[in-house]
């Protein structure tokens, strides 16, 4: 019976309920466009930055994460990613070789980051084909040939068909040098990683680097981004050997994951400014109809309505409205970032976000831009109708009785 | 017989305003089940805050209530809506359905406070609903209806659950006199069939008529009580 007089108080002022219910739609609409926007952004950034460069799951030698060196390196790399390639969910997988050196071209020399890449695999892994502004990817085998950054090849001067010396050393302990043909410029769309990136056919800098079959990076491209904990935990099991650590990219891509994960704190600020305007809307208009209702919930108390019975009248009155808001509001909150997640808003001045550079914002319609609004929409109703409530619940009857 | 209401030196003090306002001083009072009895005097006596500390909606300043053989000033707020509503029944002058309830609903209210079984309360309902003329109404909408209606739907809400005591404020102030005849009728009726109390506080001169104790309250004290014969 409560549930019916709390349901049927809804249509009685149905302007009050109206505009009531207005403030939470527009609190949740509000609410799901911010956080479908911040998910859909993020989500670009997340899949740019982990697609294109680092990977979703790398797997190393113990302690290279934290200092890297040329000599902790993964034997038997392909065995390994033979395994790798067995997890469920795995897309891709690819092995890279990472020196530090010095490039020359003519008579310019700068520090170059050495980068063995295996071609097939990194073009199924990371597109490594669509990176390459000018000239040509490597060749199937072997053939000392490099490919430069975009900012390296400008800070050199290099121009595709030109030559570069690469001086490093070698796991040997000794000084290792080599001449390559410039082939192609690269674009990785981070711009420190242009301005340092040489990249090499993996058995070329295995050669220069005397790895002998070894590297120091497997990078795993999975099918689905939420699903890395899970697969980072069965690569591990899969591939069961304690000199090796298998990283998931937040731990991997760490200050770029904790810079991204406090940006996401602004979200708790927009959700408490839409509390608040669900809050004033509800406060006021449930306090108005307990001061119309006071005869009312006196006349009920008189005939042996328990105070709790009362309060609750009052809260699943507001709830009720609160459920049928937030059914509009995911109505209105996805259509919006349906769209949003189609059309996207093209930005005035284009952005950089980890070194990646954005010109266009998609959205996302995802289950916490609907489920984070609902949740603050009927937690924010039902904290703002306590105090009606508790109010309509300690009514003294034979006042109430009097009041008019 | 043992008496259904029984009070001793009721007194009720308001403080309006930092001064006290004697609303009751010292009723003693009992009151014999199956009575029908007439609270009268002029406005400000005191016979609406007497009705309301003797059905527990208010707590006197001074004094002790017993209702049905319990002492009302021992009991708490849960107790003392259990003991509302299962030993009276209440009659306001402005009727005070709930609006948002039909007729049946309204009525069937507190047998679903108690508990009653569904199919009791329906039976329940038809049966009173017979009794006070108003078979057929059972689903519609108290806005619906005229004072009248209103004012028998209200009754039949009271008695529904066979209370020891109906407490009637001013019942017949808001209808006109034909209606307001009528339904002291079916009160006065189902007072003798059912043997329930009745007690009304009143300017009315048929319910003063037709009451068979007229208790005359002035300043907050009694000043007259006549039983009369019926």
């Amino acid at each position: 019976m409560m549930l019916k007089i709390a349901f049927r108080n809804i249509f009685r002022q149905k302007r009050r309920t109206v505009l009531t219910a207005l403030a939470m739609i527009v609190g949740f609409t509000l609410s799901s466009v911010f956080i479908g926007w911040s998910d859909g952004a993020y989500s670009d950034i997340i899949s740019m930055f982990t697609r294109n460069r680092i990977g979703h799951i790398q797997v190393h030698h113990t302690g290279y994460l934290d200092k890297p060196s040329l000599y902790d390196v993964i034997d038997s790399y392909e065995s390994i990613g033979e395994k790798i390639a067995g997890v469920e969910g795995v897309e891709a997988w690819t092995p890279r070789i990472y020196s530090a050196g010095l490039g020359s071209v003519g008579d310019k020399t700068m520090g170059v980051q050495i980068i063995g890449v295996d071609v097939g695999r990194e073009v199924r892994a990371t597109r490594f084909d669509q990176k390459i502004t000018s000239g040509a990817i490597f060749s199937e085998t072997a053939a000392r040939e490099a490919i430069l950054g975009v900012g390296l090849a400008r800070i050199l001067k290099a121009d595709v068909g030109g030559k570069i010396v690469l001086v490093t050393q070698g796991t040997d302990g000794a000084i290792a040098n080599d001449l390559y043909t410039i082939i192609g410029i690269a674009e990785s769309g981070d711009k420190a990683t242009d301005r340092m990136a040489c990249y090499l056919h993996i058995d070329d800098a295995q050669d220069l680097l005397v790895l002998d079959g070894r590297v120091h990076e497997i990078a795993v491209l999975v099918e689905v981004l939420d699903r890395v904990p899970k697969i980072t935990a069965a690569i591990e099991i899969q591939i069961d050997d304690t000199t090796l650590e298998v990283s998931p990219w937040q731990v991997v891509a760490k200050s770029f994951y904790r810079a991204m994960q406090a940006d996401r704190q602004g979200d708790l600020i927009g959700r408490m400014i839409i509390m608040l305007i669900v809050a004033i809307g509800v406060l006021n208009t449930v306090l108005m109809s307990v001061l119309e209702r006071t005869r009312e919930y006196g006349v009920l108390k008189a005939m042996g309505t328990k105070p709790r019975q009362i309060f609750g009248v009052v809260v699943i009155e507001v709830a009720f409205i609160a459920l049928g808001s937030i059914v509009i509001g995911a109505l209105f909150g996805a259509s919006l970032n349906y769209l949003l997640s189609i059309y996207g808003i093209s930005l005035p001045q284009e952005f950089s976000y980890g070194g990646i550079v954005f010109q266009t914002m998609y959205a996302a319609v995802t289950v916490r831009s609907l489920a984070i609004p609902a949740v603050t929409v009927l937690v924010s109703a039902i904290l703002v109708s306590l105090f009606p409530a508790i109010r309509a619940a300690r009514i003294a009857p034979a006042a109430a009785m009097r009041a008019h | 017989m043992a008496p259904v209401i029984a009070t001793e030196e009721v007194t009720k003090v308001y403080s309006g305003d930092g001064v006290p306002v004697h609303a009751l001083r010292g009723i003693d009072l009992i009151i014999e089940r199956g009575e029908f009895t007439a609270l009268v005097g002029p406005s400000g006596s005191g016979k609406t805050t007497f009705l309301n500390i003797i059905s527990g909606l208010d707590t006197p300043t001074d004094g002790k209530v017993w209702l049905n053989g319990k002492f009302l000033s021992r009991m708490g707020g849960n107790a003392l809506s259990d003991f509302r509503r299962d030993n009276i029944g209440f009659v306001f002058q402005a009727y005070n359905l709930i609006p948002v309830l039909t007729v049946e609903e309204n009525i069937e209210y507190i047998m679903l406070l108690q508990k009653v079984p569904k199919s009791e309360r329906h039976e329940r309902v038809l049966a009173i609903l017979e009794e006070v003329g108003l078979s057929g109404m059972a689903s519609r909408n108290p806005p619906q209806l005229s004072g009248g209606q209103q004012q028998r739907v209200a009754i039949a809400r009271a008695m529904v659950s066979q209370p020891a005591i109906i407490l009637a404020d001013e019942p017949t102030a808001n209808l006109d006199s034909k209606i307001g005849a009528d339904l002291l009728d079916m009160m006065y009726r189902l007072n003798t069939q059912t043997g329930m109390t009745f007690i009304f506080s009143t300017h009315d001169p048929m319910v003063m008529a037709r009451a068979r104790r007229l208790i005359m309250l002035k300043d907050g004290q009694i000043e007259r009580d006549e039983v009369r014969s019926p």
